[in-house]
């Protein structure tokens, strides 16, 4: 594949802050990003299509008079265009109300540099070598079992690369690889029809398991066939990541934000030190954790990653911070400033929010429980209350545990409570840990949830 | 424009050995602000335009996604394409064939009374400060507000070799509202969103500080409110609820390419699955709303599609793909988010039609149980199961309204639920609202007031 080079994008990026400097910007920053992606996508049990999407782009973003604006184009080809993308961040910030606590851009860090964040074999794998993948991966879900039906899926490959720029001498580009297959599959048995259940695996470099996808998809669905009702009761969870993903996502990595927590929409605001959660919880930010999904040498304002703590054996540490409201309150950014491609400007995101793994197996996990939960995917996680961190969410299917052995399937349970006091309540740590979007986490078991049957 | 796209689809047919080529391009501005307790964090605007080509080689698909209006690019990127399709090809059982459709010649013009794009970025930032100041100023409490606010306008052209060629105007107005309160430990959040395809007179219907004012007083009612009592139990769902019971728990499974996936509809075609009184709606041409269009990005008009009447299922949701497979008329359905991605089978504005029940009627038959008035997320699965999150929820005491109620959810089975539902109401209110499934898609629901005489609550009391 043809991509940009490392040169072309830093010189966009560095000449575009120039002559933004020199049209009337007090200080300017150019983000450069090039996404090119190949897919082959499996639907209703075939692999039926294929893709490619090259998007590339410039986001431009500038003060006058502490007033931000941002213009961004996804065409890159000829001066004219970025000088009038220019031109409109620069008329977006005059338009801008003056903003105080506005106090530039960052300035210039040594970078450390990120491991195997770059795999050359991906950047060179065509829709061919994709097929394979798929194909496997899809042969191994229907050999598990033939009530097995793959509906959903596919394999996929990912070149990413930025080159960013700012008025403060910052000057760095990064690239790198993602490679992943997926699986959504249900079990059929003469009209009943199970809830989706979902695998996956992606790496940064070229060594995803089709094959394990695929069993586990199936081996999952077919599982939740024979299902039985439970009753009402305050009673133990085992979460696999799926569902710490939905969970912390929508309410503990918000509470950790610094803009939320300046803002009071944390319940964390002034309790650095505190103990907030059990002492078998220790989670770090890692943005630098070798092969992460989330691993870069930099953050969307060029900032280095780095790795943070965030809960320590129970205890609140810090928080997450982009230039700006590091430089609200006097610290330094934690490199957590975020962008989506060229079109977003920066907001404070976790890197790999990593829940750090214990020691027992998840088959010793399970032994441990007498009576209780094995929780995969979860509904509703969105409407939880971001603010208080109350959950109110659909777990379908889920599995029964009885003296440390899986006897049955559920549908339809739900569970409420307050992540918050779900993490107090964490007695168990695994040592399964893995990689899913920005988590990097083990199965956790935690105590006294409050689970509605019909 | 529309003669490059047609000579890209020329190409692919006769040269590359496409049976099918479609070009979709787009000229697309956009202006977006972020404020933060009326602080403007950054005022955007940007461009976006490309190129989507989509092939059928041998019954697969290929897509390439360029972000060039280039002949010479775009002809490059047809021929890969066609080479993916064909490699996709080789292990293919079942070959897809498209539903036969007529072809459109056509110019579609938006015709708004305010075109955003007319109007001053410091008119947007003033109307978002308007509703900031109004939700902050409401009460002390109010902790927050965060208001997003998009507007997007331009064109997209859509030409096949069929002979298919349309060129449609775009435009959409939206902005997300939310705000949080506290007080003595107690954390409350609320939001709304607006959403028009009319222009940006969306704010004389919809004043900025009517808006700020409506969430700011939820978020406020909330830090007095109870948690609910977790188990079955008889509600009275406000229209924004119903619409969102009816986009998650029904429309979903509504769609075809879900149905085909293993959804319960599959089984369930002709049949009667809910009360007498159920009756829904997907409906692409309400003039305005968020979710309406002229034609969809596969080139078929939009329509009003009755998914089932009285109870019973009458219709699904059709790409092309799907009504040939289904023998059906395709309904234009078919909607991709922008140039990046393909058209997949996506609601528009989907409703239920309301019958005759004042909503007095409604909470009279309730002894004890819930009146769920607003909405902060649905999620459904293919198997029937969903779950609504509630952010403005009230007890019904005694056939009255009662206290009001905290993070409150609901859940159950479609097929369960729809039966159960007793009474409709004659009022009627669309909300717009954005759709994740893959891909964002700009839609409205709603319906009436109903009553359900039993689904389970979950509530940590």
């Amino acid at each position: 594949m043809a991509v940009l080079e490392k040169d072309q994008m830093l010189s966009l990026a560095e000449n575009a802050v120039k002559s933004a400097v020199k049209k009337g910007a007090a200080e300017a920053e150019a983000y450069v990003y090039e996404g090119q992606a190949t897919n082959v996508g499996i639907e209703l049990g075939q692999i039926t299509k294929s893709n490619r999407i090259i998007d590339q782009g410039i986001g431009i973003r500038l003060a006058v008079n502490k007033a931000v604006g941002f213009a961004y184009t996804n065409i890159i080809e000829g001066h004219n265009v970025v000088e009038s993308t220019i031109l409109k961040a620069l008329s977006a910030a005059r338009a801008n109300k003056p903003d105080p606590d506005w106090k530039g851009f960052p300035e210039k860090k040594p970078y450390a540099t990120a491991e195997k964040l770059f795999d050359p074999k991906i950047l060179d794998l065509r829709s061919e070598g994709l097929v394979d993948i798929a194909s496997s991966m899809l042969n191994a879900a229907v050999s598990v079992n033939k009530r097995v039906f793959p509906i959903e899926g596919g394999a996929g490959a990912a070149y990413l690369s930025s080159a960013i720029a700012n008025s403060n001498g910052i000057a760095a580009f990064d690239k790198g690889t993602i490679m992943e297959c997926s699986l959504a599959a249900v079990a059929k048995e003469k009209n009943r029809v199970t809830p989706v259940c979902f695998e996956f695996n992606a790496e940064r470099a070229y060594d995803v398991d089709p094959a394990w996808v695929g069993k586990e998809a199936a081996r999952l669905a077919v599982s939740a066939l024979k299902t039985k009702q439970i009753k009402t009761e305050t009673t133990k969870l085992v979460l696999t990541q799926f569902a710490l993903q939905e969970l912390l996502y929508y309410t503990l990595i918000n509470a950790v934000k610094a803009d939320n927590v300046q803002r009071n929409q944390s319940p964390f605001k002034g309790r650095v030190g505190e103990k907030v959660a059990s002492q078998n919880v220790t989670i770090y930010d890692n943005g630098v954790f070798p092969s992460g999904l989330r691993t870069w040498t930099f953050d969307g304002e060029g900032v280095p990653h780095q790795k943070t703590a965030l809960i320590e054996e129970g205890v609140l540490r810090g928080f997450l911070y982009d230039n700006y409201t590091a430089k609200k309150e006097g610290v330094e950014s934690t490199g957590n400033a975020s962008r989506a491609g060229y079109l977003s400007t920066p907001s404070i995101e976790a890197t790999n929010f990593h829940v750090t793994p214990g020691n027992k197996t998840p088959d010793e996990l399970l032994g441990e429980v007498d009576d209780g939960l094995l929780i995969y995917y979860l509904q509703g996680a969105h409407s939880s209350n971001p603010v208080s961190g109350e959950f109110s969410v659909v777990a379908t299917p889920a599995w029964k545990i009885r003296k440390g052995e899986i006897t049955h399937s559920t549908r339809g349970v739900m569970l409420a409570g307050n992540i918050f006091e779900a993490l107090k309540n964490v007695s168990i740590v695994a040592n399964n840990e893995r990689k899913m979007g920005q988590l990097i986490a083990p199965w956790i078991i935690v105590e006294n949830v409050r689970v509605i049957g019909k | 424009m529309e003669e490059i796209l047609a000579n890209v689809n020329e190409l692919a047919v006769s040269q590359f050995g496409a049976e099918y080529a479609e070009a979709r391009a787009q000229k697309l501005h956009k202006t977006m602000l972020t404020l933060k307790e009326g602080r403007v964090e950054v005022a955007k605007q940007g461009i976006e335009n490309g190129v989507a080509l989509r092939v059928l080689v041998n019954g697969a698909w290929g897509f390439a996604s360029v972000g060039s209006l280039n002949a010479e690019t775009l002809k490059k990127a047809v021929s890969d394409a066609c080479k993916m399709a064909r490699t996709a090809s080789s292990r293919l059982k079942a070959p897809i064939k498209l539903a036969e459709t007529k072809t459109v010649n056509d110019r579609v013009q938006v015709k708004s009374k305010k075109n955003p794009s007319a109007i001053s970025m410091e008119d947007k930032i003033n109307t978002a400060l308007g509703i900031n100041k109004a939700a902050l100023g409401y009460d002390k409490r109010v902790k927050s507000c965060t208001i997003d606010y998009l507007d997007l306008t331009g064109t997209n052209f859509f030409v096949n070799s069929e002979g298919t060629s349309i060129e449609q105007d775009k435009l959409y107005v939206w902005s997300r509202i939310t705000a949080s309160a506290a007080s003595k430990g107690v954390f409350t959040f609320s939001r709304d969103e607006i959403g028009s395809t009319a222009g940006y007179e969306v704010f004389d219907t919809e004043p900025p500080e009517v808006i700020g004012e409506t969430v700011a007083k939820r978020a406020i009612e909330q830090l007095d409110a109870k948690p609910p009592k977790g188990g079955k139990s008889p509600v009275v769902l406000g229209p924004n609820v119903v619409g969102v019971f009816v986009h998650e728990a029904f429309g979903h499974l509504a769609e075809a390419d879900l149905a085909l996936s293993g959804g319960v509809l599959m089984n369930n075609m002709g049949k009667k699955i809910g009360s007498d009184v159920v009756t829904f709606y997907d409906d692409g041409t309400v003039p305005g709303a968020f979710g309406s269009f002229k034609y969809d990005d596969e080139g078929v008009p939009a329509q009003k599609t009755l998914l089932i009447k009285d109870g019973v299922v009458t219709g699904l949701m059709h790409n092309r793909e799907t009504a040939q497979k289904f023998g059906a008329e395709p309904t234009g359905n078919a909607r991709a988010e922008d140039f990046r991605v393909e058209p997949i089978i996506r609601m528009r504005n989907t409703f239920m039609a309301p019958r005759d029940s004042s909503f007095e009627e409604l909470v009279e038959g309730v002894r004890s149980g819930y009146y769920f008035k607003s909405f902060r997320g649905g999620q459904a699965n293919l198997d029937g199961t969903f779950q609504v999150g509630i952010q403005e929820a009230y007890e019904i005491v005694n056939g009255e309204i009662g206290e009001p109620v905290r993070n409150a959810s609901i859940s159950g089975n479609t097929l369960e639920t729809l039966l159960k539902v007793d009474a409709v109401g004659k009022d009627f209110k669309l909300w717009p609202g954005r759709c994740g499934k893959g891909q964002t898609a700009f839609i409205c629901d709603g319906g009436p007031h109903i009553r359900v005489k039993e689904v389970i609550v979950g509530g940590s009391a």
